[in-house]
């Protein structure tokens, strides 16, 4: 007990104990000059006093120490009666307790679990050292009119910025490969990073076992060499220690493995790189980079991906200032000119994208919460309403109004932390269902969990919803004054002040569902439009991804591939098998500059390339809108290519396209001719028009997307297409097998989540918000129990009391709904960037919204409503 | 020979002092008490401090600084309204105590 008594102590010294402190020694001090006046007026020398003084008075240090324990016994005394007291009163009304939890503990879950995604996604560290410091390098060429983002600088000039520049304490270039990797049994398709000496160094990232890929391994001759990610270590090697004598087979070449980077490190991800490679979401295998003497000194060609780490200190902007002064000379050396300088912070390119759609949840949760604490501050406003007796005699009796107000902010305290222990529980149900919405492109969203600092978040939520719940109740109960208790009307006019109040919260909170009501509706109306989008694709084809590894010349290749589409033919129920060099929805892009004959060319224009073979366009349903497709004897030498529409709209307007010349833009020589138009199909996403698409006939596909449209499920074909190549050549994997619906599903994902989750959350808001009005409407009735009956006994029909109540709901639903939509009005500001095909102040979406609202407030307004026209009224008048 | 203070008792003895003798400094209370015992009450001035401050938490008493005759500043304590209330009820319980005690001691002589 002393000692606990000293901690306390030292807690209050910590507080607000100074003045106390302070007083005290002031006390202390007159105590011992009236003391010693005493001894001088007895005739002592002034010292000789003071001395005595001190004597009489005893140690002044252990008195003050005993005065501090007396004053913080009491403290806890009290405080342990407060909250003694508090759950007294909270267990004695269990049905006022457990409404007020729940409540407060479904908004404090929702915000927990958002907050856990946000501090998974945009505030735990990535785990590359102080990844503050790390940055991308791009070399733009403005001429190209293409994102900035698409130039990584050249091997030349990257190395020249490297040894001459400031501001970078490493710098590494690194590339992105699929390879087939094969094991006994099994062939699959692995991502795979092919980097320079200092990547490694760059991330400050080490491997668990073994080494990192280092300047020697890069040297040609020693590069068959490979560091692989601990989920590859597991899944393929057991886990076992002696991976490190194994090798790995990467497109039929053996790789010493010399190391196996830890748990949480996949760089790239899908996710880091605007233009990488994406239908890959993980690295899994890095290799040596190993450039040639040519390669290093390449200036012409932009060669993939380069990272920096600033050194300390050193700001993007000052690093960007020396690197585009360093590229005006290095521009000089190249043959095509205009390439310029851009340094971007590597976080912001990695989680940026998803920071507005986090912070939007955060709020729509802020909003449920604020809702929650609405309603918790009703029911303790209604309660202290019902308690004015017992508090005015606690007044009466001596309690001080403080003493009062404390006792009351300790019981919110209660229910707010208990609360937050139901919302800890909540989220974590959430976070148990979070992997299903997961779409699969907000980096590390999976590795939400409850840790420390979302914890310590949670019991911040509840401590401040307590305030907010409690300080209302609290500020109402401390106005009543003795006198008004003492009047007979005066609990009646505390009870009409809370019952305004109450009124006002219920406006708010109908207000604050409104904006998220139209929130969720406007983006419901966008999902709906984006999937009813038409992609100008069947859905039901189902492809897959095969590449011949270097063991096979092209001609072997094509006989390969020749032999698998014979095969696959034959299959029963398949219908018709193409191939092309990218897919839609894929990612993948092969952008291509060109000249019509017989328009106005421009430098800049681009135009999407694809080769096909004669029958993608009948396996994908593409279908053929003015002339020919391709046929299996298309001659390569009579240069044919097909268009889709949009091109055909853009260089051929007023024309007929079909025998229409192109050519590449920088060879005039060549033209190629058009003999087909074919549907415009969704290509970037889902959300975006059709750009300008040639397609070249690919008589000799060598490997690429194959696309396969059949009767059979899409599982049993993928086996097939398991089965046949694992017969053609066990060391070729098939990668991805989906069907487009899927490639489309996956383009849509992020959409469903955001959709689906702002909408669970209205959907709260909206339940909460008709609890706390049907609460209210309850309370408000059995607080008139009595005028009612008076009312009735003078003649008023039942007809007329259910209107009268539900009069005051409408009253208070429309205030809200008014307020509602001038705060939906500039809060789907905030939406704008979020909406397909819908204006933010939608008038349908508007009018449902209000519909629905004005609806379910009414509904929940007519239970209370219909006991109060089927009182007795006899009964009624007798009650109080 | 000084006597002990029984626990409780310097509370009840400082209500009593204030009741009797209106509002007082620390200073004042402690000579009242050491007056009243003739001195058997052997009892550094300083002791009183923790009784008076858990009996002016309690709102028995409320302090406030003023002068003294003299000139010196000291902090006065006034008996409150819940002050005499507890001296009635404390002095009650003492009185059936001491009277339980005395009756003790009665009997065994």
């Amino acid at each position: 007990m002393a000692h606990l008594r000293r901690i306390v102590a030292k807690l209050r010294n910590l507080a607000a104990n100074k003045r106390a402190e302070e007083e005290l020694a002031r006390e202390v001090s007159s105590h011992l000059t009236l003391l010693a006046d005493e001894f001088e007026s007895r005739g002592m020398a002034p010292e000789e006093a003071r001395r005595a003084a001190r004597r009489a008075y005893g140690g002044v240090e252990q008195v003050k120490q005993s005065h501090r324990d007396e004053r913080s016994v009491l403290w806890m005394e009290q405080t342990i009666q407060d909250l003694r007291y508090g759950l007294r009163t909270l267990s004695k009304s269990p049905g006022f307790t457990v409404t007020a939890v729940l409540t407060l503990g479904l908004g404090i879950g929702a915000c927990t679990a958002i907050f856990s995604l946000l501090n998974a996604v945009l505030i735990r560290s990535l785990p590359y050292g102080d990844p503050s410091r790390l940055v991308y390098l791009f070399t733009p060429n403005r001429q190209f009119k293409l994102p900035d983002e698409v130039f990584g600088p050249a091997y030349a000039d990257l190395y020249d910025l490297k040894r001459a520049s400031h501001s970078f304490e490493d710098m590494t270039a690194f590339g992105q490969s699929v390879f087939n990797l094969a094991s006994p049994g099994v062939a699959e398709r692995v991502s795979a990073a092919r980097v320079d000496g200092d990547f490694f160094q760059t991330f400050q990232s080490t491997p668990e076992l073994g080494r990192e890929i280092s300047a020697d391994d890069n040297q040609l001759g020693h590069e068959k060499v490979a560091v692989i990610s601990h989920a590859l270590w597991q899944s393929m090697f057991g886990s076992t220690a002696d991976v490190l004598h194994r090798s790995l087979l990467l497109d039929g070449k053996s790789y010493q493995i010399i190391g196996v980077m830890p748990q949480g490190f996949e760089y790239p991800h899908s996710t880091d790189l605007a233009y990488g490679e994406s239908q890959y979401k993980t690295t899994q295998v890095w290799i040596p980079l190993a450039l040639t003497p040519q390669q290093t000194s390449d200036r012409d060609n932009s060669s993939g991906n380069a990272v920096a780490r600033l050194k300390p200190g050193v700001s993007v902007a000052q690093a960007q200032a020396e690197m585009a002064a360093m590229m005006v000379r290095l521009d000089k050396l190249h043959q095509m000119k205009g390439w310029g300088a851009l340094i971007k912070n590597f976080v912001d390119s990695t989680v940026g994208h998803v920071r507005s759609l986090l912070w939007l949840l955060l709020g729509a949760v802020a909003i449920v919460l604020l809702i929650a604490s609405g309603n918790a501050a009703n029911l303790l406003l209604a309660r202290a309403a019902g308690r004015v007796r017992e508090l005015g005699v606690r007044v009466a009796l001596g309690a001080g109004r403080s003493r009062i107000v404390r006792q009351l902010i300790t019981e919110s305290l209660l229910i707010g932390l208990a609360a937050g222990a139901i919302g800890i529980l909540f989220a974590y149900l959430f976070l148990g269902i979070l992997p299903l919405f997961n779409p699969g492109n907000i980096p590390r969203l999976n590795e939400a969990s409850l840790d420390m600092r979302v914890l310590l978040f949670t019991i911040a939520v509840s401590l401040l919803t307590s305030m907010l719940t409690g300080v209302l109740p609290a500020l109402a109960v401390s106005r009543i004054n003795l006198t008004d208790f003492l009047a007979a009307t005066g609990s009646r006019s505390v009870a009409s002040a809370h019952t305004r109040v109450q009124s006002a919260l219920i406006v708010v909170e109908s207000a604050l569902v409104m904006v998220l009501l139209a929130s969720a509706g406007l983006l419901i109306r966008s999902y709906v439009n984006v999937e009813s989008v038409d992609t100008g694709f069947s859905q039901s084809t189902v492809t897959v991804n095969i590449g011949a590894d270097p063991r096979y010349s092209h001609p072997q290749a094509v006989e390969f591939f020749r032999s698998l589409f014979q095969r696959l033919q034959a299959l029963p129920g398949v219908e018709t098998v193409g191939a092309v060099s990218s897919l839609p929805l894929s990612n993948s892009e092969d952008l291509r500059m060109f000249s019509v004959d017989g328009y106005p060319n421009q430098i800049s224009q681009l135009a999407e390339a694809r080769w096909v073979t004669p029958n993608y366009f009948s396996a994908m349903k593409i279908p053929l809108v003015a002339g020919r497709l391709f046929t299996a004897d298309e001659k390569l030498a009579s240069h044919t290519i097909i268009i889709n529409q949009s091109f055909a709209r853009r260089y051929f307007a007023g024309r007929n396209p079909i025998g229409g010349r192109v050519s590449r833009q920088d060879d005039h020589t060549q033209w190629s001719s058009v003999i087909g138009v074919i549907g415009d199909v969704r290509n970037t996403s889902l959300e975006e028009p059709a750009e300008p698409q040639i397609y070249e006939p690919d008589m000799e596909f060598g490997g690429g997307y194959i696309a396969i449209r059949s009767s059979l499920p899409a599982k049993s074909l993928a086996s097939s297409v398991h089965t046949i190549l694992h017969s053609l050549d066990p060391n070729l994997a098939a990668g991805d097998i989906q069907t487009m619906r899927d490639l489309e599903s996956e383009a849509s994902a992020r959409r469903r989540f955001q959709t689906s989750l702002l909408s669970v959350f209205a959907g709260i808001a909206l339940f909460l918000a008709l609890v706390g009005l049907y609460g209210l409407m309850a309370y408000s009735v059995s607080r008139r129990t009595r005028e009612v009956g008076i009312r009735m006994a003078l003649g008023a029909e039942r007809g007329d009391v259910l209107l009268l109540v539900l009069k005051k709901a409408a009253l208070l639903l429309a205030l809200g709904l008014v307020s509602g939509l001038v705060a939906s009005w500039f809060a789907t500001r905030a939406m704008q960037a979020f909406l397909f095909g819908v204006g933010r102040h939608d008038p349908i979406t508007t009018l449902a919204v209000c519909a629905l609202l004005a609806l379910s407030g009414l509904l929940a307004a007519i239970i209370p409503a219909r006991r109060a026209a089927s009182m007795d009224p006899m009964q009624a008048l007798r009650t109080e | 020979m000084p006597i002990q203070i029984l626990q409780g008792t310097l509370d009840l003895m400082i209500l009593r002092t204030l009741a009797t003798m209106g509002p007082q400094h620390a200073y004042g209370i402690a000579s009242r008490l050491q007056q009243v015992s003739e001195d058997a009450l052997n009892l550094n001035q300083g002791t009183i401090y923790p009784a008076l401050v858990r009996i002016e938490q309690r709102g028995w008493t409320r302090g406030s600084w003023s002068k003294t005759e003299n000139g010196r500043e000291a902090k006065y304590y006034a008996i409150t309204r819940a002050g005499l209330k507890a001296l009635e009820e404390e002095t009650e319980r003492w009185r059936q105590m001491s009277g339980v005690v005395e009756k003790l001691l009665a009997e065994e002589q």
